[in-house]
């Protein structure tokens, strides 16, 4: 058996070398509190804490009170009067800007888009489809990404072959034109943009684990508990997949913030969520033709994007850091 | 195990990934609601005209017959016909279309690695003083920008406002000086090819060169801190000397890998940046296909990209080796 390592040990490799099972735990208890001082020391992961939190709050009020931010406006096709007592014109600018279709006001502090609908209530609604893409299709992908990497690392052999094989033909499609493949075949919904995103997101997954497994596999604590006849399931579920947790959180955590890069660009494409579920890929998209007249309509949506993925990678680096003190970021 | 013999056995494992690939996309595109003939032959056709069309195209088929036949035919080379484009063969319009997506992944990887591997090595020897926070907020947000909200930004603001540079279309520098509108000599073509070629790079290669930038600054942060590179500085060997003769060489192999990883996203964001600068290449002929229902062309473009892209990756796998000796070309589980 391993010695238990020392819960002061260096954080580095405590949970790896952690022999038996309570001593796993004590070591793991205090390498989480290490890590999240690390964090709150950190500024930057401070900010990008901060960022999803805002982020993530949004999302939320749009779903819990539908009032609140008007979705029957934000979500109507054409403008209407009747549906905007605020009397818009289309593609205005923001608050005290002037363009050819009149100054911005405080009604629309953003200003309108092409059909007269607010751009901040638009952007607050898009914020919902970009946040649940981000995160489910990332939790899913790697559920499946972890353990198909860990089977295929733990059994090695024809399995590690075939599972390796399949999930280099997942990586040799570019994963735009596989999602947009996925989503014309089964058709434009959120549900699967979700799926769609998740495929391709378990190669990321499968590659981290695999090659984490390969390591903690020859662990004499691993062969102990295989000379002890305990099952293989058990083996990687209990001991093998925890032992990789820390990676696998850092990679999480930056893959939101890939996917909801994904998910705009399918919007921008035409083949994310259809319109009039507003999503910032697809802002963007109607913006190109009125570029000249109102520029800002471009700016807006870009910049929640930008922010958002922003706070995860800021996360994923801070994260990264805590848990990894040899790296020099 | 030698080097042929190792890149014989990876071209071994492309055949399985690749004959993964094509079912997959079979199976998907075979998924895809519509008919593809009505479309071709349009609303007034009668019962006789499509069924004429879709005999001439192999449609009337059972699925697994059309999939053994397609199979048997990508084998040889054969991605069919391309219904869109009135039966030219799919790949008479890839080999049309790649040389405008090659010039333009050409350029901006070039414009990416040129750029990120000196700043990345610039912000590691200047560690934590402002030149390094400027290079890691800018690749930080390098990293988290939408590919095509850049170039929207760099058409508002170059082309509308600058009058600098066009807002979209590429021409090729070896065009001939007669297609090209006010050109009358090769030196007009190659200045306006140039002038197209700026803003699409930049779109196309600011992910690129912000990821490598990063792993060009961590990984040189850690060659640096190795105990021969101190060890040099004890016996007083200079900074320079100890970047370009020990330090850069060892660094580059994450780099490597990460460059690698961006030709994926590197071909997903052509698609993107050939839609914004309306540019006719691989990534608005897919895009085409797919609105149009072109099955086969669908299924050829895609298995294309899948080609170039399994092949690059054992370029870089082969690099990989030439650069750092120690890697074997074993099939240890290691690998």
């Amino acid at each position: 058996m391993v010695p238990v390592s020392d819960s002061t040990a260096a954080v580095g490799d405590s949970a790896r070398t952690g022999g038996v099972a309570d001593a796993d735990e004590r070591s793991a208890v205090s390498r989480t509190s290490q890590v999240v001082q690390q964090l709150k020391r950190n500024s930057a992961s401070r900010v990008g804490l901060y960022v999803i939190g805002l982020v993530t709050v949004v999302a939320l009020l749009t779903t819990i009170d539908a009032d609140l931010f008007d979705y029957q406006f934000a979500a109507t096709f054409w403008y209407h009067p009747e549906n905007d007592p605020a009397g818009s014109t289309i593609l205005l600018p923001p608050v005290g800007i002037e363009n050819s279709f009149g100054t911005g006001t405080w009604a629309h502090p953003l200003g309108t888009d092409h059909r007269g609908r607010d751009v901040l209530v638009r952007l607050v609604y898009g914020t919902r489809i970009a946040v649940q893409v981000g995160l489910i299709a990332t939790g899913i992908g790697m559920t499946i990404g972890t353990v198909v990497g860990a089977v295929s690392g733990y059994y090695g052999g024809w399995v590690d072959d075939v599972l390796q094989r399949f999930v280099e033909s997942l990586y040799a499609i570019p994963f735009l034109i596989l999602v947009i493949a996925i989503m014309s075949a089964f058709g434009k919904e959120l549900g699967i943009a979700i799926v769609g995103v998740s495929i391709t997101t378990i190669p990321v997954f499968t590659r981290l684990i695999r090659s984490q497994v390969l390591s903690v596999r020859e662990m004499e604590y691993v062969e102990a508990a295989k000379a002890a006849g305990v099952r293989d399931r058990h083996i990687i579920f209990r001991h093998i997949i925890p032992n990789s947790f820390a990676p696998v959180l850092v990679q999480s955590t930056l893959q939101v913030g890939v996917n909801i890069l994904i998910v705009a660009s399918l919007s921008f494409l035409g083949f994310g969520v259809q319109p009039p579920t507003p999503s910032w890929g697809q802002m963007l998209a109607h913006s190109r033709q009125y570029m000249i007249v109102n520029p800002w309509f471009s700016i807006w949506p870009g910049l929640a994007i930008l922010a958002t993925v922003i706070g995860f990678n800021l996360l994923g680096d801070g994260l990264r850091d805590a848990i990894d003190p040899r790296s020099n970021d | 195990m030698t080097t042929t013999g190792y890149i014989g056995r990876r071209l071994l494992q492309i055949v399985p990934v690749l004959l993964f690939v094509v079912t997959v996309t079979f199976v998907l595109i075979n998924s895809i609601p519509g008919d593809p003939v009505r479309i071709l032959v349009g609303p007034a056709a009668d019962a006789a005209a499509i069924e004429a069309a879709r005999a001439k195209y192999g449609l009337d088929q059972p699925l697994y017959v059309r999939y053994v036949r397609y199979l048997a035919a990508v084998a040889t080379g054969d991605f069919g016909t391309s219904i869109h484009y009135g039966g030219v063969a799919v790949t008479e319009k890839i080999f049309e279309r790649l040389p405008v997506t090659l010039l333009l992944l050409a350029s901006s990887f070039t414009l990416a690695i040129g750029s990120a591997i000196p700043l990345g090595i610039f912000a590691a020897k200047n560690r934590n003083n402002g030149y390094d926070h400027l290079a890691r907020v800018t690749s930080l947000i390098g990293v988290s920008t939408p590919s095509f909200w850049v170039g929207l930004l760099l058409i508002i603001v170059f082309a509308y406002y600058g009058d600098l540079l066009p807002p979209s279309g590429l021409i090729m520098p070896w065009a001939d000086p007669a297609s090209v509108d006010g050109a009358t000599s090769r030196l007009d073509v190659l200045v306006t090819a140039a002038s197209h070629l700026i803003l699409p790079s930049i779109t196309l290669g600011t992910l690129q060169m912000a990821a490598i930038t990063r792993i060009e600054r961590s990984s040189m942060l850690e060659v640096l801190n190795k105990d021969y590179v101190q060890l040099a500085r004890a016996y007083g060997v200079s900074e320079r000397t100890i970047l370009r003769r020990q330090a850069f060489k060892n660094a580059q192999l994450p780099v490597l890998t990460v460059i690698g990883i961006q030709m994926t996203t590197a071909l997903g964001g052509a698609v993107l940046t050939e839609t914004v600068f309306n540019i006719n290449g691989m990534g608005n002929l897919i895009i085409t296909a797919v609105r149009a229902q072109d099955y086969q062309l669908i299924m050829g473009t895609t298995i294309f990209f899948a080609i170039v892209f399994v092949l690059g990756v054992l370029v870089v796998d082969v690099l990989y080796a030439v650069i750092d000796p120690r890697i074997s070309y074993g099939g240890g589980a290691g690998e």
